[in-house]
């Protein structure tokens, strides 16, 4: 992996990281070194335990690194206050997690808005935006729907134009297709293929399905806190396998 | 301004349990609404009877002594002394009624010039000064009774051994916070009654009511009152119309001290009901909040509509409760169920006072719970999520 970050949307230098349980400090990354181009569209996999929602979060300044430095965007995260960081979530990432987690009592056009709200656009503005992010998921005729109303796919499909309604320069996707049946996690991923090959958004996306990271264009393998080797050939030749 | 449509539409969001929580405070501020209106208009009538230099001369015993009604003509001709009159609580009972209204044998060439605030026409005045018999009766009295000029009112005696029967001769009327539920007859015949049956309470009056010529001679006046009677068998005290008002009161024990005590525990209670809403809201909303958090809506803002929320349920409640009482005082007269209760009003600085407490309490019982979600750990909570 290159030790150029500045060429990197994501750079993880040295990153360690430890939770302290009863006294006892558990590490979950230990002095990890990764560095995520733009536009690139990463698969980590991974065992339950082994880091990768850790991984996503201090990519996301959710929480900080007991060591070393996470830099996105050209932005050292450690630099920042909570408040900034907040901030700067709001202008530079998307979210997509396995749960969907819409606002139950929002319509789907207005969940996609909800980001936009820390934005000083109008009401106006915040609702042409997000017509265009549910037209990009191809939900414009559902945009009076509320969660309720909609399958799991679509939901899952709201979720990614909410996180997309910022135009966000990286995109954290946790188990996206976790929660979904094979034809709409196909959806799903096509979407997110769709999204990183026509728009250019780089992708991040934490999950245990090989047909999922399949789709990625880098995978890593996680396991005990440190990358392993491990590329895509690798999981066409162990999906084969299963396939047999 | 932008959040407000979520504010409102996480406050309807668990219907059930944000009407039962609205419920409480509104259910809760009608009656603190009501007892403190009870209050205030009573504190505003004591104000308002000033400009009325009124004074009030009663058996030092206090209520349970009697005044010699020969002191009447006394007091008449002490200097400063517009009028008097014998004013005697006759308490007696109208047919089937379980609870009495004001009687009061008095002197009725004097009385409309004492409660100089009421209005009687003068014909009905002089019909009622030419019959013994006769009465005045004000005009919610009269409505609810379904009395009007020429009835008979009999009225059987509870404190006096001697049963009288009365004829309306005039209707009185008074503005919306005076008293128009009493009546008033001629003292004399109540006390020619017991003078037939020799009773040991004839010749004497519950008290003597005077005004007195202005305001500034009021404290001197009272205490020539005082010291004319001060040797002989029946000493009487003298005193204003308020400190009257304000004796009679505290003879029904602290009034002001139950209401504000009864008040402080219904807002106590009414905060933890309010403060467990907001707790639940809060447990079930964690991974909501987390995502809040997560993409990117600062603490200040998650506070902000936490507290919003919980300001929006307490005002909702005040709204309903206080303003409610409000109308329901307006629309509904009370005095058909509860007598005495025809001056009874709800004013605005009391109902907005009342949706002032309930914004009040909405606030402080969010202040906790909005500020556990303000600091509710985003990786716990998404945690929860994955």
């Amino acid at each position: 992996m290159s030790d150029n970050h500045a060429e990197s949307i994501v750079a993880l230098l040295n990153v360690s990281k430890g939770f302290m349980r009863d006294k006892l400090e558990i590490p979950v990354l230990t002095n990890t070194t990764l560095h995520i181009p733009k536009g690139d569209f990463v698969a980590v996999m991974g065992p339950s335990g082994s880091g990768k929602s850790t991984l996503l979060n201090l990519c996301a300044g959710l929480d900080r690194p007991t060591t070393g430095k996470v830099i996105v965007n050209g932005q050292d995260l450690g630099e920042l206050s909570e408040a900034r960081l907040s901030k700067w979530r709001s202008e530079n990432l998307g979210f997509i997690f396995q749960m969907y987690n819409l606002m139950p009592v929002l319509s789907a056009q207005e969940n996609v808005e909800l980001p936009l709200m820390l934005t000083p656009l109008s009401r106006a503005e915040r609702r042409k935006h997000a017509e265009a992010s549910l037209r990009i998921v191809g939900l414009s005729d559902r945009a009076d729907h509320y969660p309720r109303q909609l399958s799991g796919g679509q939901e899952q499909r709201v979720a990614i134009a909410r996180a997309l309604a910022n135009d966000p320069v990286l995109l954290l996707a946790d188990e996206p297709t976790g929660n979904l049946d094979a034809t709409s996690a196909q959806e799903v991923l096509d979407l997110l293929e769709s999204l990183n090959e026509q728009f250019g958004v780089t992708i991040i996306m934490v999950t245990h399905d090989p047909k999922a990271a399949r789709r990625a264009k880098r995978l890593l393998h996680l396991e005990k806190g440190s990358f392993v080797q491990a590329d895509i050939e690798a999981l066409e030749t162990s999906l084969r396998g299963v396939a047999r | 301004m932008k959040y407000l449509p979520l504010i409102l539409r996480n406050v309807t969001r668990n219907k059930i349990r944000s009407i039962f929580t609205g419920s409480s405070i509104a259910v809760s501020l009608f009656l603190v609404v009501m007892l403190y209106s009870f209050l205030s208009v009573q504190d505003a009538n004591n104000e308002a009877s000033k400009v009325h230099n009124r004074i009030i001369a009663m058996n030092v015993q206090g209520l349970t002594g009697d005044v010699p009604i020969a002191y009447v003509d006394r007091i008449r001709k002490i200097e400063g002394v517009r009028y008097a009159v014998p004013y005697s609580w006759y308490g007696g009972m109208y047919k089937d009624d379980k609870i009495t209204f004001g009687q009061f044998g008095t002197d009725a060439n004097s009385i409309m010039n004492v409660l100089e605030e009421y209005k009687l026409a003068p014909e009905q005045l002089a019909a009622w000064k030419a019959d013994k018999t006769g009465c005045v009766v004000g005009s919610i009295l009269a409505r609810n009774k379904g009395w009007k000029l020429g009835d008979k009112v009999p009225l059987k005696g509870d404190i006096y051994p001697v049963n009288l029967e009365f004829t309306v001769r005039g209707i009185y009327e008074g503005s919306s916070s005076t008293d128009r539920e009493m009546l008033w007859f001629h003292f004399s015949y109540l006390d020619d009654s017991l003078k037939e049956i020799n009773a040991p309470t004839a010749g004497n009056a519950g008290i003597v009511m005077l005004n007195a010529e202005s305001a500034d001679i009021m404290p001197d006046l009272m205490k020539k009152i005082d010291s004319t009677f001060a040797s002989s068998d029946a000493p009487v005290r003298a005193m204003t119309e308020k400190q009257f008002q304000q004796s009679f009161m505290e003879m029904m024990g602290n009034v002001r001290g139950f209401i504000r005590y009864t008040s402080i525990a219904v807002v106590v209670a009414l905060l933890c009901v309010a403060a467990n809403t907001m707790a639940m809201a809060l447990r079930e909303r964690t991974r909501e909040i987390a995502l809040f958090k997560a993409i990117g809506f600062p603490q200040s803002t998650i506070l902000g509509l936490f507290l919003s929320e919980a300001v929006a349920i307490g005002l909702l409640g005040g709204v309903f409760g206080a303003l409610g009482a409000k109308l329901l005082f307006e629309v509904v007269d009370f005095s058909k169920w509860v007598p005495g209760l025809g001056w009874l009003y709800v004013p605005w600085s009391t109902a907005l006072a009342g949706v002032a407490l309930a914004t009040a309490i909405g606030l402080v019982s969010g202040i906790y719970p909005a500020w556990r979600a303000a600091n509710v750990s985003v990786v716990e909570g998404l945690r929860k999520i994955v």
